[in-house]
């Protein structure tokens, strides 16, 4: 594909870290993670920020091969109503949170800009911290939404290898490889403080794609200064299309890259979802993830009225709830932080 | 004259704690304790007014005579921090705040243009101001003039456990100043505190060093033997250094009485 930008395709931004990413590494993963955990100590202490998502509807018009949502499945489409999402936010509120992930599908009239405005303009009465998750937007859109209160947007690549790219995404939107690689970009541009990208692990060869990440990642720091990062690690999951993963990653290959990542980028937020099973989440606490986030369900809405027919966007691993989950974090000698923000700091990033 | 000057505040200890890295309340507390140090700075961002079981300050709160000190981490531009101070001060009744500007969320260097702009306002309006800054004598002075309570520097980044790494600046800070200087970020362990007292500074602030140990409060107590160790040994007259050995005979006594 022509007009890959140079830190996609330089291998030298991510030379420091590929031998230990390397299939023959001779780096033990003992060693990693003790370099890994030591760096987090330092770094960001005993403690573990959490945080929830609210889907707030599936209707999409993207057909990316391996999400439940794409518009050629049958799921049952809905999205909450302003009502709603004040009820769910209010629910979660009762929980503890205060740190949320709203999401949404690729844009569609049910699921529009001004939709998801007024959500974010809802959340902003009740939550200190939110960050979106939904469709690539313009430095108006994302301009707009600092405005609103939203600090953080999440958005994942999925593959850095466009044709792969191609290949997985349908039809939509979506389909466009440049447009969403400059998307972390274009809402940095407007003021968005926090930047969460990931690869979705399983669709192409987990090496390269983490090679590539990481640069993306190193990219962001140089060019936006004030820029706050977050990675995350989604692993493919169980879904409703059925979707099995061309490259199926491993426990042990997911904590090499997880543990490399602390150790290339020692200042930045590493995060794990409940996609991971108890096991492995605990495992990775203290060692290399700083954001967790907690009794997430994947369903719209959801929170409020647990509907056990209805499919998520994926299927949670880690089920457990708020008391459960903070019980096994403070067993380890981590605090569970709920609040780690004041909305005085909201509004777009002063240039 | 031992005891620890803030404007019209005096403290005994010269060890102030930061409460954000701690694995579970209790253990922040002990510290705390342990350490026998008198002033704490808290993040607004970690306030919870509304679930008190998740607010720091309430857990704070319990420990009787301690001063607290909210910081504005959080903040990325001078405006910002002044914001998060007016509220610091409505919520604790505190009249010191830390300013602490860094609007790199990674390093966590602090700004030192926003930094003098946001402490320069909040001395105007009476607050007791304790900025955190890159270890840089010209700022310190101008932090200084601007009516700041103390001056900051920083030992080194932020949970980088490097030390002193900016020693020789610091001391000119030192050298210079009028106003209290207190080593803050970077300490890793006791003897840099120590260190610190010894080089004049008048009290050190540390975090991740004593959160991230093994035993906290025997951390934070090591660290208070540390600290007390260096200002005695800082009073006591610490022996000049020299480039040459010095006979403890001087080798120019035959030429008796020179001056
Ligand atoms: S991944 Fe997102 S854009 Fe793709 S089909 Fe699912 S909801 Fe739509």
């Amino acid at each position: 594909m022509n007009g890959l930008p140079n830190w996609l395709t330089d291998e030298k931004g991510s030379a420091d870290i590929a031998p230990l990413l390397a299939p023959d590494s001779p780096v033990s993963l003992e060693s990693l993670a003790a370099e890994a955990k030591a760096i987090t100590l330092r770094r960001f202490g005993r403690t573990m920020s959490l945080y929830a998502p609210l889907y707030l509807s599936n209707y999409c018009s993207s057909g990316c091969v391996y999400c439940g949502y794409a518009s050629d499945r049958k799921t049952l489409r809905r999205r909450l109503d302003f009502q709603e999402v004040e009820r769910e936010l209010e629910c979660m509120k009762t929980m503890g949170i205060n740190d949320v992930l709203l999401l949404t599908g690729e844009r569609t009239s049910d699921a529009s800009f001004d939709y998801l405005r007024r959500c974010v303009d809802i959340a902003a009465t009740l939550m200190p911290k939110i960050s979106v998750e939904a469709f690539p937007m313009d430095i108006n859109e994302y301009r707009a939404l600092a405005d609103s209160g939203c600090t953080g947007i999440t958005i994942y690549q999925e593959t850095y290898d466009p044709d792969q790219y191609n290949m997985l995404h349908r039809w939509g939107p979506k389909k466009n490889f440049l447009d969403r690689l400059e998307t972390p970009e274009r809402a940095l541009q407007a003021g968005i403080k926090t930047v969460g990208v990931g690869a979705l692990l399983g669709l192409y060869q987990p090496e390269k794609e983490a090679l590539k990440l990481l640069r993306h990642v190193r990219h962001l720091c140089k060019t936006y200064w004030k820029a706050g990062l977050s990675v995350s690690f989604p692993r493919m999951r169980p879904q409703t299309g059925g979707y099995q993963p061309p490259f199926p990653v491993t426990d042990s290959f997911l904590a090499r890259m997880i543990f490399a990542f602390r150790i290339g980028l020692p200042d930045v937020e590493l995060a794990l979802s409940t996609r991971e099973s108890p096991r492995f989440r605990d495992g990775m606490a203290g060692l290399a993830i700083t954001r967790m986030s907690i009794a997430s369900r994947t369903t719209v809405g959801g929170y409020i009225e647990q509907n056990n027919d209805e499919k998520g966007q994926f299927e949670v691993h880690d089920d457990r709830n708020v008391e459960e989950f903070c019980f096994a974090l403070q067993e380890k000698n981590i605090e569970p932080v709920f609040k780690n923000w004041e909305p005085v700091y909201n509004g777009p990033c002063s240039e | 004259m031992n005891e620890l000057q803030i404007g019209t505040h005096t403290f005994s200890s010269r060890l102030i704690l930061g409460t954000g890295k701690f694995g579970n309340v209790q253990s922040m507390l002990d510290a705390i304790r342990a350490a026998g140090t008198e002033l704490v700075t808290v993040a607004l961002r970690r306030f919870n007014r509304e679930q008190v079981e998740h607010d720091l300050f309430a857990a704070l709160s319990t420990i009787e005579g301690l001063t607290l000190m909210p910081n504005t981490s959080g903040a990325s531009n001078a405006q910002e921090a002044v914001r998060a101070a007016h509220i610091s001060r409505e919520l604790s009744g505190s009249p010191f705040i830390k300013v602490e500007i860094h609007p790199n969320p990674q390093h966590l260097m602090p700004d030192p243009i926003e930094t003098y702009e946001a402490s320069r306002i909040l001395a105007s309006e009476g607050f007791l101001v304790m900025p955190y800054i890159p270890a840089d004598p010209v700022l310190a002075k101008r932090l200084e003039d601007a009516g700041c309570a103390s001056v900051m520097p920083l030992g080194s980044a932020i949970g980088s456990g490097h030390g002193l790494a900016t020693a020789e600046m610091i001391k000119l800070i030192i050298r210079e100043s009028s106003i209290p200087v207190i080593v803050d970020a970077g300490l890793r362990s006791p003897s840099e505190a120590c260190a610190a007292m010894e080089m004049g500074c008048e009290a050190v602030l540390v975090n991740s060093a004593i959160a991230a140990a093994e035993n906290p409060a025997e951390m934070a107590s090591a660290f208070n033997d540390a600290v007390k160790a260096g200002l005695k040994a800082r009073d006591a007259g610490i022996m000049p250094k020299s480039g040459s050995a010095v006979a403890t005979s001087p080798l120019t006594s035959f030429l008796g009485k020179t001056s």
